[in-house]
């Protein structure tokens, strides 16, 4: 059956940050070029012919997005100026709002102002509510932690339990229309429970190490992206089931505490980098930035400053300060997690391993039941 | 009438009055006339700036009056298409008893992009220049003298490719003489190099050498070899020109080309009309069917030269015809000739700049004109393809790494298009040639080495000419593997060359071990080019072409009258195309001199008619 062309697709990719895609004239030289483009995953230039050619659906059930890992050679060498690398990081954000059941992430990606503005209502709503709960339970405003502590951390588990499992739930939903959208597309081979359970394994190795992202010729981007995540990762564990060790004191647990340390060190070097990285251009990837990009870094910067500060403040015996700067943190961290993880930049923690394992089961299925296809005469495949 | 402020003699340079008329178009144009009126109103020596409107109906005779009031000596019409009014113009200048030739044009129809503002001021500023001299220098001659100025007939041609070749025939046919200046020591150009040439299959040499040899003989034509134009003043009808002829340091007319001297020269250097893949010694032949036919000193590697006469000096002394006279000196020479053809060729995309392919690191990664070198009979292999081998120089006792003729053949060779070309990072433009040559090279091949396999890797197949979509067949037919998908890159596996490309049609990666990558690489403008539009006063397209009057009107003229160009230095083309338009720049020529000549006797009051002066 033949494809319907959706003759605006160009027009809309470049709110998700698609220019020069009409430039490219075809050559395969970025393909070709592409450490990571191998048999039968074969990018980026077959996406940026369809997207050319307005071939949405196959576009949608496409996992070439996720397999790049934006090294910029594809773009350097491009003799058009068609930017592959960067048609690759808009499909990426433009599957994320395709996968996001709610539209949200469309919006946000379309509209800064829209996405700047949910952050704001967003960050004012977490302000009122962690005041008027910590007033509300009779909580000090004097006092970080122990009696009376203004937002003890039996509350914020709570609060921050339930945010979790919202997330992960939308996140999950989201990934659900993910594995609809690729496996079972038209022409996606049946994939058996067997193969499903066989390559499982590949979920948490991937997620864990980024090992694809490794293959790059430049080892920088992976070793920043690791640190950055196993901090981030080190962090939502403290604070999800260890906040009281965290917040104690005026006793330090060295254990809780040094991994708190380290953390935040990573955290805070890490997303500095990135934001220098930026504004510098020196690399190839960083050469173009989204507004998505830009609002995901300066969220991230906030929080890990504002929650180095508290805890500053709170070690050097300023509580009210402390809790102050506290809520000012929740108010960054709200809307980071609640915009990044199911719509918006952080959504690729779930899709990327998710592609990697898609793409081993499509893989291993074809080979099963390999289909008649008409090979061009290609020597040593 | 417009008279020179002071001069003496006629060689005080005149001070000019340039008049600038802007032609403003009907369709939306990108141009913003009224800047480019401010601004050429600012340049040195415009005396006046009108903007005309679209559709205007000029009268000869009320422009004619305004150019005698504004004592204007030059006009600058610029616009979409200034041909349309040229003739009004010139023929107004001639009735202001001016000289027909200071009309200059400046068309703003570009080929491709629309041309910007800024564009079409530095086109006005190149048209109101004197560069060097050129029409501004002369003085203009005395009221009613410019219908009896002595037109001169002689003919410059600078290049003597089959461009120069070509166009120094059709002119010296007629009677009239010919210049043909060269700066390698022979004629012939790149075509020479050529084995084969498509889609024909002709042998290059076959069809030029007769030429090469009918240049040589005609007595209409001289060729000046190793020599360089160095200034360009005058102007059409009255050119002066100086050229620097370098020493042969051999007497063409006794020399035999018995080949002794070359015997016992101990100076061996890379040959550049082998483009590197062998040597020759410092007294040489360009190659055995130079015209010239004879032996020549290479003053730059010459010991006996470089010492000063203290060192060497072999050749001469083994020359049994004494032809050779290392003392000679170069000579400054002054040419008058009345109009002026460029034809100064091109040179290659340096597939070097292109890391990735390997060109410079990988021995047998070879640039198209090497290959031509190769599989031509008089290369250092007699013709064979076979690959470059590690063997010891027993003089530098250094390894290098060369052609020879027993060395083994490739079993698998590759083909790369579109190198330098098509790519904003380089070269943007299409090179038209490569291409076809690229088919030519994948059935020399075929044909020379019928065991080897043969893959070929394009973007986009340009067979646009006569017969090319058919050899594009017959070169698919033979066998060779033409895959949609350039390739990335150039790697060493082992002892062999492995090419990576995708191959579009199936979206595969493909990677193929080869003995031997040839590199289709794109063309550029000569070396040189920029000095010696700069010394005619032309301009260069955004390229670095010479830039033609009109793209599809008048693509042999350029901004100034008498100069004309041909061949591949105006844009790439292919053998056939480089021919006609040689012959195309020839009619012109010969058009002025019959022209010129018919106004021998002068008709009434200097009036003349359009048809005429429109050839200008």
């Amino acid at each position: 059956m033949a494809v319907r062309i959706n003759p605006n697709l160009i027009d809309d990719l470049e709110h998700y940050g698609a220019q020069d895609v009409s430039k490219c004239y075809q050559c395969g030289n970025c393909s070709a070029a592409c450490p990571h483009s191998e048999n039968p995953y074969v990018f980026p230039r077959k996406s940026m012919h369809q997207l050319q050619t307005g071939q949405e659906k196959p576009l949608r059930s496409s996992l070439d997005p996720w397999l790049c890992y934006y090294c910029g050679d594809c773009s350097t060498q491009c003799p058009r100026g068609a930017e592959p690398g960067e048609t690759m990081m808009s499909l990426r954000r433009w599957l994320t709002a395709q996968y996001d059941f709610t539209g949200i992430s469309r919006l946000l990606y379309r509209s800064w102002a829209t996405e700047l503005a949910a952050i704001l209502i967003v960050a004012l709503l977490t302000g009122a509510g962690f005041f008027a709960l910590g007033i509300m339970h009779g909580g000090n405003i004097g006092v970080y932690d122990g009696e009376n502590a203004f937002l003890p951390a039996h509350y914020i588990h709570i609060f921050d339990w339930t945010m979790g499992t919202t997330l992960g739930l939308l996140l999950l939903i989201n990934c659900i229309r993910m594995w609809h959208f690729t496996m079972q597309s038209e022409g996606a081979p049946k994939v058996g429970l067997f193969l499903y359970l066989r390559y499982l394994m590949l979920l948490p190795v991937h997620f864990l190490t980024q090992e694809r992202f490794r293959k790059c010729e430049n080892k920088k981007p992976w070793a920043l992206h690791l640190w950055l995540m196993l901090s981030y990762l080190t962090m939502l564990i403290l604070i999800m089931f260890f906040l009281k060790y965290v917040q104690a004191g005026p006793e330090i647990n060295w254990f809780a505490h040094g991994f708190g340390y380290l953390s935040a060190f990573g955290l805070v070097c890490v997303s500095i980098l990135f934001l220098r990285g930026r504004i510098k251009k020196d690399a190839a990837y960083h050469r173009h930035s989204h507004e998505s990009d830009w609002m995901f870094l300066a969220l991230l910067i906030f929080v890990s400053v504002t929650g180095v500060l508290q805890h500053i403040l709170h070690r050097v015996g300023l509580p009210m300060a402390a809790n102050i700067t506290y809520v000012v943190h929740l108010m960054g961290v709200v809307p980071m997690l609640g915009l990044e993880v199911p719509f918006s930049k952080w959504s690729h923690l779930a899709y990327r391993p998710l592609a990697v394992y898609f793409a081993q089961l499509l893989a291993a299925a074809r080979a099963e039941h390999p289909v008649a296809v008409a090979q061009a005469a290609a020597p040593a495949d | 009438m417009s008279k020179p402020e002071s001069t003496v003699n006629g060689k005080q340079p005149a001070a000019e009055r340039i008049g600038v008329y802007l032609l403003s178009s009907n369709e939306a144009s990108a141009v913003d006339l009224r800047a480019v009126a401010q601004f050429a109103s600012g340049l040195a020596s415009v005396a006046v700036v009108h903007t005309l409107a679209p559709s205007i109906q000029l009268n000869p005779e009320e422009l004619a009056r305004e150019f005698s009031r504004e004592k204007l000596s030059s006009i600058v019409l610029a616009g979409e298409r200034p041909g349309l009014h040229k003739g009004a113009f010139a023929r107004a200048l001639a009735l202001a008893g001016g000289n027909g030739e200071k009309l200059r044009l400046a068309s703003f129809a570009e080929r491709c992009a629309a041309i910007t503002t800024e564009g079409a001021k530095q086109m006005v500023a190149d048209a109101c220049a004197p560069a060097n001299g050129v029409a501004s220098v002369a003085a203009p001659p005395a009221a009613g003298a410019s219908t009896t100025q002595p037109f001169n007939p002689v003919t410059l041609v600078i290049g003597g490719g089959v461009a120069g070749i070509q166009a120094s025939l059709e002119i010296a046919e007629s009677g009239n003489k010919v210049y043909l200046v060269e700066r390698t020591g022979t004629v012939g150009g790149r075509m020479a190099m050529f084995d084969k040439t498509f889609p024909t299959l002709d042998c290059a040499a076959c069809i030029l050498t007769p030429k090469m040899v009918a240049v040589g003989q005609n007595k209409n034509i001289e060729i000046l070899v190793l020599s360089e134009v160095q200034e360009v003043t005058g102007h059409r009808g009255a050119f002066k020109v100086k050229i620097l002829k370098r020493a042969t340091r051999v007497d063409a007319s006794a020399c035999v080309a018995c080949g002794d001297c070359a015997r016992f020269c101990p100076t061996t250097v890379s040959s550049e009309f082998d483009m590197g893949i062998a040597t020759r010694k410092c007294v040489f032949m360009p190659f055995p069917q130079a015209v010239p036919n004879t032996y020549m000193i290479d003053a730059a590697h010459c010991q006996w030269v470089q010492s000063e006469g203290k060192k060497c000096g072999a050749c001469a002394k083994k020359c049994a015809k004494n032809a050779i006279h290392l003392d000679a000196q170069d000579e400054m020479v002054e040419l008058e000739v009345g109009n002026i053809i460029v034809a100064t060729g091109y040179e290659t995309f340096d597939a070097g700049r292109i890391e990735r392919y390997g060109y410079g690191r990988y021995p047998n990664v070879l640039s198209s004109l090497e290959f031509e070198r190769l599989t031509n009979a008089s290369g250092p292999t007699g013709g064979k393809i076979v690959m470059k081998t590690k063997q010891l120089n027993k003089k530098t006792k250094q390894e290098e790494w060369v052609f020879q003729p027993d060395n083994p053949k490739p079993k698998a060779i590759a083909i790369v298009h579109c190198v330098g070309s098509r790519d904003q990072n380089h070269n943007s433009y299409c090179s038209r040639v490569c291409c076809m040559y690229s088919l030519k090279f994948a059935h020399l091949v075929r044909e020379k080495c019928p065991d080897a396999i043969c893959y070929e890797y394009y973007i986009d197949m340009r067979a646009y000419g006569k017969g090319y979509e058919e050899f594009f067949e017959r070169v698919h037919e033979e066998g060779v593997h033409i895959v949609r998908g350039r390739s990335a890159m150039v790697e060493e596996r082992g002892s062999q060359l492995c090419v990576k490309g995708e191959e579009l049609v199936n979206n595969r990666l493909i990677e193929l071990p080869v003995d031997m990558v040839l590199l289709s690489v794109g063309l550029q403008p000569s070396p040189g080019s920029g000095e010696l539009a700069g010394k005619l006063g032309i301009s260069r397209d955004k390229d670095g072409w010479f830039r033609e009057l009109d793209y599809n009107a008048e693509p042999n003229c350029t901004g100034r009258p008498g100069i004309f160009v041909a061949g591949v230095c105006q844009g790439p083309k292919d053998i056939p195309d480089t021919v006609a338009q040689a012959s195309a720049a020839a009619s012109y020529v010969l058009s002025s001199i019959v022209a010129a000549n018919s106004r021998k006797e002068p008709s009434h009051g200097g009036e003349l008619s359009t048809g005429v002066l429109a050839r200008s």
